[in-house]
């Protein structure tokens, strides 16, 4: 009946629970929906009858744990659940009042089926007055889907007509292309490894090198009415990285142009990787959104920069009376995470598992988690609650509705302090990981654990293929908040490389898990394997395979 | 929870402790254990759906993540090993060195003199006119940071009014009306010397 929920394992019934689904159906459920009493933070419990205190089929006792029979809808304390069934054949499951779970007087479990967790939510959805709406905007995230899949599908067509051409430098030609140093021109670290991970970022290259006659005609535009365009320097910063000359490429026609769009960055002070990141994707947006469509949103973009970077943050304001919930949406190219500095990955269920060796260890996954946790909102921003019509207080959840191709982290790592009126770095290390599995901070899994992880399907479920990540660079900052470097590090061919300004050296593994992160980039998984397998194929020398790099081989 | 579950045992402890005096000490100790026996119930039924749903599938693959992680730092501390021995002065994978400030001639795209790599930016920053007194007067009023998605602390992003003594118009026309090479330069699209 329901659609298979590809992030739960579905446990097998027990015979006690089939037999009872078998011969009564859906009748025990549909008789505990009525009772189901749902409390504004999402918790559900079962409504006393004659609001009496329950009292024990057998042992007539007030105390401890009380469970419902499904069937003759008898009072049962803990320890004669295993009565029941014995004095009566077939009456084995049980419902917990208290947490509506389900139980089996016979095998001494919990339960879990999704078609009971159905019925709960389906008693959630009754309460919450925005029910409603969310059903309404079900079919348009489907559409957002269908739109996400055909731009991969475009992206995979312009991907067929890559061509890159080859020159036979021989002595240099074992490592792939797309290596090469910038020039520092002067405290421009932060421009040169932003743009070595532009370099790299799968779509991103794949449709600068693929060319394009929009880039032709603007090209020709641009000798005649003598314009800066930004996009034919980013094609001129690919043609020149990828064209297999392997000495440092200067982007002084780039910082050229960048200067003359963004009049208020032009200058020789060291600036913020991060900012430049933002500003240069605003930039190619307003370049080449402007053609490609009319005036429209964000989200139906189809510039090369929403394209690839673009996200949907889901903001959930839920009022602590009545549990009615305000959601917005905002676009992003980024998700800016705060260092989990106070380390409580105690607080979540399911972390109670792990055992935290180094207690003090800062994780990418704990700053996900503190970017997702509920946080409650201070008392002069209180929400002014529709359903209630006045001002109460409110809880606020960040979780991520929509995920972008290239999905790129930012590690606040500058904390300005208002009291103090001073800045400062935080040197902190943060673990990230090679691989990150991105469904538990979707909007669906944020949702699935606010009201008790219930096997319910959300509107709009993205696959598990949409949720993986691999990473492909890394940008590390160094120093201090007014005098650092930047370097980048990038994955080629599930090699690391070390791009520092003009160097191009090789690291291991080691080094770039240990390096100080200011930005982490990660590509979906799907997008990763398949630019591995089309780069394997890039001819390097007919004459010379060289499987292992060598430094300095000439 | 469980800071929830620990903060509600202390307050009920001391609550108990408060009325030690009172005669209905035995019915205090019933209530207690009662919301006791609860709250960890709470705990353990969430912790079961969890586990038994599969919903931390990803526990052991952050761990041994984890592990490489600590392996890295280890081996990156020890000074033994001699990875990046002279940072800049290395021979990088092509077999090439590179001075500390690159030496490579370019003219400039705004005046055409002839400029070292290295020091383009300042001099652009000097010949496109915007200069550093005003560039330091514009930062130093809006020190204040806009809040992105106005979570936990702020970032220093800046936002700076735009600043400009020419018309990108003019600038144009005065950068490529002054020497015919830089059209040159311009038309190749490349600085390739």
């Amino acid at each position: 009946m329901l659609p298979r929920n590809p992030s739960y394992t579905n446990p097998e019934p027990c015979q006690h629970l089939a037999e009872y689904k078998l011969k009564h159906g859906f009748n025990g459920y549909k008789a505990i929906q009525k009772l189901l009493v749902t409390s504004p933070i999402g918790k559900t419990s079962v409504k006393k009858p004659n609001t009496k205190v329950p009292r024990c089929g057998f042992c007539n006792g007030c105390e401890g744990r009380f469970y419902l029979c499904l069937i003759c809808s008898s009072f049962s304390c803990l320890d004669h659940t295993l009565l029941h069934p014995q004095s009566e054949s077939g009456h084995a499951v049980f419902v917990d009042i208290e947490r509506t779970e389900l139980y089996c007087g016979v095998c001494r479990d919990q339960l879990y089926d999704p078609d009971f967790d159905q019925v709960v939510m389906s008693k959630h959805s009754m309460g919450v007055a925005g029910g409603a709406t969310g059903n309404e905007s079900i079919g348009q995230r489907l559409i957002k889907r269908r739109r996400l899949v055909s731009g991969i599908v475009g992206l995979d067509l312009q991907k067929s007509k890559c061509r890159v051409s080859t020159k036979d430098l021989r002595g240099k030609s074992c490592y792939p292309l797309g290596l090469r140093g910038l020039n520092n021109l002067g405290s421009t670290c932060y421009m040169n490894s932003v743009l070595q991970v532009l370099l790299h970022a799968p779509p991103f290259r794949d449709y600068f090198l693929s060319g394009g006659q929009r880039l032709e005609a603007c090209h020709h535009r641009r000798a005649t009415d003598l314009m800066c365009c930004l996009l034919c320097d980013v094609n001129a910063i690919f043609s020149a990285v990828y064209s297999g000359d392997r000495s440092p490429y200067s982007p002084a026609q780039f910082l050229y142009s960048w200067w003359q769009h963004s009049a208020n960055l032009a200058c020789y002070e060291q600036q913020d990787a991060h900012e430049f990141f933002i500003s240069m994707l605003d930039a190619i947006h307003e370049k080449e959104g402007k053609t490609r469509n009319g005036s429209k949103g964000n989200g139906d973009c189809q510039c090369i920069a929403h394209k690839v970077f673009y996200g949907l943050l889901r903001s959930d304001v839920t009022c602590m009376a009545c549990g009615f919930t305000s959601t917005t949406y905002d676009p992003c190219v980024d998700i800016s995470l705060n260092l989990d500095t106070d380390v409580s990955s105690t607080e979540k269920g399911k972390k109670l598992t792990k055992q935290n060796e180094d207690g003090s260890m800062s994780t990418l996954s704990g700053c996900l988690d503190l970017f997702t946790r509920p946080e409650k909102l201070g008392s002069d921003q209180k929400l002014y609650c529709q359903n209630c019509r006045e001002r109460q207080d409110s809880l606020k959840q960040m979780s991520i509705r929509k995920l972008p191709l290239v999905l790129s982290l930012h590690v606040k790592r500058f904390e300005h302090s208002f009291v103090k009126k001073c800045s400062r770095k935080i040197d902190r290390y943060l673990h990230f990981p090679f691989s990150l599995d991105m469904t538990p901070y979707l909007s669906s899994s944020i949702l699935r654990a606010r009201y008790g992880n219930r096997n319910f399907t959300f509107g709009g479920d993205q696959s598990d293929m949409f949720s993986e990540f691999e990473i492909f660079a890394v940008v590390t900052h160094s120093g201090t908040l007014e005098s650092g470097h930047y370097v980048s590090f990038v994955r080629v061919r599930n090699q690391w490389y070390r791009c520092n300004d003009a160097w191009i050296t090789v690291v291991d593994e080691a080094t770039v898990r240990a390096s100080q992160c200011y930005m982490i980039f990660y590509v979906q998984k799907t997008l990763h394997n398949k630019a591995n397998e089309d780069l394997s194929h890039v001819p390097n020398s007919p004459g010379r395979d060289l499987f292992l790099p060598i430094a300095g081989c000439c | 929870m469980l800071v929830t579950v620990v903060y509600l045992l202390s307050y009920l402890y001391f609550f108990v402790l408060w009325n030690n005096s009172d005669v209905n000490v035995p019915k205090l100790s019933y209530f207690f254990l009662d919301l006791l026996d609860s709250i960890i119930v709470d705990v353990a039924s969430e912790c079961h759906r969890v586990a038994r749903l599969g919903l931390d599938s990803n526990l052991e693959e952050e761990d041994e993540e984890l592990k490489l992680s600590a392996q890295a730092r280890v081996r990156v501390a020890d000074p033994s090993n001699s990875n990046e021995a002279n940072g800049k002065y290395v021979v990088d994978i092509f077999g090439q060195t590179h001075p500390p400030v690159a030496n490579e001639i370019f003219d400039c795209l705004n005046c055409g003199r002839s400029i070292m790599a290295g020091r383009f930016a300042p001099h652009l920053e000097k010949c496109m006119g915007k200069g550093r007194k005003a560039r330091l007067k514009v930062t130093r009023s809006s020190t204040a940071t806009q809040n992105r998605y106005s979570r936990g602390g702020p970032s220093p992003g800046s936002t700076h009014s735009p600043y400009s003594n020419y018309s990108t118009n003019s600038m144009n026309r005065l950068a490529y009306g002054t020497s015919t090479f830089a059209g040159e330069e311009h038309s190749n699209g490349t600085l390739e010397s």
